[in-house]
This record gives C-alpha cells, sequence and structure tokens, in this order.
C-alpha cells in the first residue's frame, strides 16, 4: 500500500497521456452499461409484472345447474393444492362487476327482463399449477365449465422469458464490449509506455507492479462509465415512476427504491469487475509479447 | 560474482557477439570492459542483466544461472543490479528524484527511507539542486549523473554500466568514471564498458577486460593515478 499514491499518479498520467480516446472510453463505457441498466429495469419491472400476475392468476367455475349449497362445492375446492382462494359470486354480484365494467354503455343491460348472469366460482390459483388445478376442478361434482385465462397469461410469460433471454444477451454485449474497450485501452496505454515498462522490468520490477497503474486506469475508466449509467439510470427510473404512476396507475410496479438499489449495485459492482478484467486481459496480452 | 564457462552468444541473424568466454569475478571488484565499437561489450553486459541468454556455456551471476527459463528468478536478481544504461532510458516526464526512487519503490525499502536514500544519491552526484527538477530538463551530463544515482541508490551488490561516458569530453568522462568508481566497495562490484580505452590509462585499481572479435581477455588491474 505504500505506493497507492504513486500508483494512482501513474494511472493519472496514463489517462491524460490519452487524454481523447480515455474520454470517449469512458462515454462509451457509461452508455453500454446505462443500456444494461435500462434492460434489467425493464427485465426487473415485467417480472414483477409476472410475478404479480401468477399470484392473481384467476379461473372461473360454473356449475351445472345452481347448487342448492355451493359451499360443498367451494370447500371441495379449497382443498385442492395450488388454490389459494375461493370466492362466491352470486348472480347479482356478477351483473354489478358487468355494469362497472361497461360504464356508460352498461344500459344494454337493462335490455334483459332477467338478469343473464349465472353465480359462478371465483377462484385464485398459483399459475405454475394451473394444469392440476384445472383438472381437480372439473372432476368436481355440481361444476359444468371451468374457463381461465390462460392463455393471456401465456403470452406475458413469454414477453417476459424474450426480455429475459433479451437481458442475457444485452449482458453477454455489454460484458465483451466492455472488456474489448478496456483491453484496447490498456494495450494502447501499454504501447505508449513501453520503455518505460522495459526499464522497469531491467530493474528487477515485478509484474505486478508494473501492471497495477493499467489495472487502476481500466477500472477507473469503467468504474466511471458504471456511474455515470447509474445516474442515467436513477434520473430515467425516478421520471419514469412518476410518469407510469400518473397515466398507467394499474401497472403494478416494483418498490423503486429496491428496484434503484439493485440496478445501481449491479451497475457499480459489473462495472468494476468487468474494469478490473478487461485490464488483466489487456496485461496478459502483451506480457506474451514482452519477455524479460 | 561472476562466473563465465565457454559462453558464447550467437544473435539470431547469426552475428557471433561473443565466444567462449570463460571468467571469474569477484565481489567487490571494479571491472573496465574495453574494445572498440561492435566488439561484444555490450552484449556482454546484456548477458549480465538477463536482456539476453547464452547460446552456449554456462554463466552464473551472484549464484543465479542465467538461463532463459528462469526469467522470474533473473528478475528478482537485477534487484541487486544497478544497471545504468548506454542511453539512460530515464523516464521522461517525472524529476530526478521520481526517477531514483522508481528502482526502489518495489523494493522491502519503507517510502521515507527510499526518499531518503535518493536526496543522499542525487547529492553524492551532485544534483541536489536538480533533485525536483524533470528529467527532460537535465543536461545530458546532468540526465547520465541521475540514471548513475538511479542505478546506484539502493545499494545493489553489482553496477553495471554500459559506455557511461557517451558523448562526454574528457574531463566530464573521467568524472563520471570516478563517481562510478567510488560506488565499488567490499560488498558492490563495479563493471564499466567503454570504447574510450584512453580515459582509463590511469585507472590502476580496475581489472581491465578487453573484449575483441567478441573473445575476452584480462589485461591488468591496477590503481587510478
Amino acid at each position: 500500500m505504500k505506493n497507492i499514491g504513486y500508483f494512482l499518479r501513474e494511472a493519472g498520467r496514463i489517462i491524460r497521456y490519452n487524454r481523447v480516446s480515455n474520454i470517449f472510453s469512458f462515454l462509451g463505457t457509461g452508455l453500454i452499461l446505462f443500456l444494461l441498466g435500462l434492460v434489467v429495469a425493464v427485465w426487473g419491472i415485467s417480472s414483477q409484472l409476472v410475478v404479480l400476475l401468477q399470484q392473481e392468476a384467476e379461473i372461473s367455475a360454473y356449475f351445472d345447474k345452481s347448487p342448492e349449497n355451493p359451499e360443498d362445492i367451494i370447500n371441495s375446492i379449497k382443498l385442492i393444492d395450488g388454490v389459494w382462494n375461493v370466492r362466491y359470486v352470486g348472480a347479482e354480484e356478477a351483473r354489478v362487476r358487468m355494469e362497472n365494467i361497461l360504464g356508460d354503455e352498461s344500459y344494454i343491460l337493462d335490455l334483459f327482463e332477467k338478469n343473464p348472469f349465472e353465480p359462478y366460482i371465483e377462484i385464485r390459483i398459483h399459475l405454475d399449477q394451473i394444469d392440476p388445478v384445472l383438472q381437480s376442478i372439473k372432476n368436481i361434482k355440481g361444476i359444468d365449465y371451468v374457463r381461465d385465462n390462460r392463455g393471456v397469461l401465456e403470452q406475458i410469460k413469454g414477453i417476459t422469458r424474450a426480455l429475459e433471454i433479451l437481458g442475457y444477451l444485452v449482458i453477454a454485449a455489454v460484458s465483451i464490449t466492455t472488456l474489448v474497450i478496456i483491453s484496447h485501452m490498456i494495450r494502447q496505454g501499454i504501447y505508449h509506455n513501453r520503455e518505460q515498462i522495459k526499464t522497469l522490468r531491467l530493474l528487477g520490477a515485478p509484474d505486478s507492479f508494473i501492471g497495477f497503474p493499467f489495472v487502476l486506469v481500466g477500472f477507473l475508466l469503467t468504474f466511471g462509465g458504471g456511474l455515470l449509467a447509474a445516474v442515467l439510470i436513477t434520473i430515467l427510473i425516478n421520471r419514469g415512476y412518476g410518469q407510469l404512476g400518473g397515466t398507467l396507475p394499474f401497472i403494478p410496479l416494483p418498490p423503486k427504491d429496491r428496484l434503484l438499489l439493485g440496478i445501481v449495485t449491479l451497475l457499480l459492482s459489473g462495472s468494476a469487475a468487468l474494469g478490473i478484467l478487461g485490464s488483466l486481459f489487456g496485461l496478459s496480452s502483451i506480457s506474451k509479447e514482452n519477455h524479460g | 560474482m561472476i562466473k563465465a564457462r565457454n559462453v558464447s552468444l550467437v544473435y539470431r541473424d547469426g552475428t557471433v557477439a561473443l565466444q567462449n568466454i570463460n571468467l571469474d569475478l569477484q565481489l567487490g571488484g571494479l571491472y573496465y570492459v574495453i574494445g572498440p565499437s561492435g566488439s561484444g561489450k555490450t552484449s556482454l553486459m546484456k548477458l549480465l542483466i538477463g536482456m539476453e541468454f547464452p547460446t552456449a556455456g554456462f554463466l552464473e551471476v551472484m549464484g543465479q544461472p542465467m538461463r532463459k527459463r528462469e526469467t522470474a528468478k533473473i528478475r528478482k536478481l537485477r534487484r541487486d543490479i544497478g544497471p545504468v544504461f548506454q542511453e539512460f532510458k530515464l523516464i521522461s516526464g517525472r524529476t530526478a528524484i521520481e526517477n531514483v526512487m522508481m528502482g526502489m519503490r518495489f523494493l522491502n525499502i519503507p517510502l521515507n527511507k527510499a526518499k531518503e536514500l535518493a536526496k543522499n544519491t542525487l547529492s553524492r552526484v551532485g544534483l541536489e539542486h536538480k533533485t525536483y527538477t524533470l528529467v527532460d530538463r537535465l543536461s545530458y551530463g546532468e540526465a547520465q549523473r541521475v540514471a548513475i544515482a538511479r542505478a546506484v541508490a539502493r545499494r545493489p551488490a553489482l553496477i553495471l554500466a554500459d559506455e557511461p561516458t557517451g558523448n562526454l569530453d574528457h574531463d566530464n568522462a573521467v568524472k563520471i568514471f570516478t563517481l562510478l568508481e567510488s560506488f565499488k566497495d567490499k560488498n558492490t562490484t563495479v563493471m564499466i564498458t567503454t570504447h574510450a580505452t584512453h580515459l582509463i590509462d590511469d585507472c590502476r585499481t580496475a581489472t581491465i577486460l578487453r573484449v575483441e572479435k567478441g573473445k575476452i581477455s584480462i589485461e591488468r588491474g591496477g590503481e587510478r593515478i
């Protein structure tokens, strides 16, 4: 640690020597990491949406005739594994619900002389157990028909899966690009300082001593990019939450602080790790060329 | 200190730099390696510091066999060697003291002690007034003395100076030789190469190694008068 001041000064010199390239690599890394943060944010929000939708997965079971005692059927359904809430919806409540859905158009229900809705059972289940639950409910005596909204849920799950794959691709792309940028910058720095490196080797300096300022440069550039990305993503999420909360309040967003903490932690730790790795790649490729 | 048995060095292009060299140099000695340009003096220095490796024979420096496969150990060995290069190899953009300290930062010397050693050595080579001057702003002779200070400040067991007088005039060249000679003691061997044989005529304490067409002969030891 006695040389930390020297290492920082050397890192500063290396950065200043190639000022323009380093500024652009800092900005480029920052924007790439911002893109990563963006994808992770969308991923996080959509995952939250799916989790909530999975929790809210709801099916409706209709009776083959008006039951005299629906409680027996309800109790049978409650015992099924994967069911977490069962509720009886009477014909009148079903009508009220439809009126609420139709809003101003609800007058069309007045055209019916009798209430056209039947009582049914509203069942909330775990989406991943939808098949056995549906089968079990269909087998219950007194149940005529079970309606599920699996199609919609499967579509949303598909979109989330696609986002997840996209996320992994973006992570891979960001990692590779950052590694290439940083290792290239380090190689360039080593090239510009090759005479100094040769001299230090002839004086007996170990590779760790020679290489540390370069690792520091890679770390500082990438971590700086990570900080920039974290600032940008924080601004974006704060604004986005404000706007989504106002215009699309029904979208179940994850808690903002938790989402931000996760993304900022990922960006900072990821950028630090990528910076160090990129520098080490840059150093290793050069040390192969310069023996002695 | 230095043991060579039938050492030869042939470069990749076929140039024979040194052939069948046998040497037994002792700790605490003063050695001048003389010979015309291209005779093999610098090649010998390169072998001793591990920049080149013998293509035949066996070479040992301070107990360390100089073989390519032992580059890690040779890197450590270099910490006991104080090299003064023909072209100085000072690190530009740094001050004189930063250059001198550069050779000590990775050694087990506390920072304050290293700084003190660097200042004392710069003072000894007559550059205390240039301690914090960028080496890029030093004259040729001053830069040469910074290079010497960097080599000797860390108290190496072997000082290797390759053509240290370069283009210096007679008086300044003798001053540099005298300065380098002054670092010789019972724990420090000094080896200096030069093609300017007339400058060492009055040095009687040194052992002269004459290199000619890649072969070495030991001429005399004496005393500078």
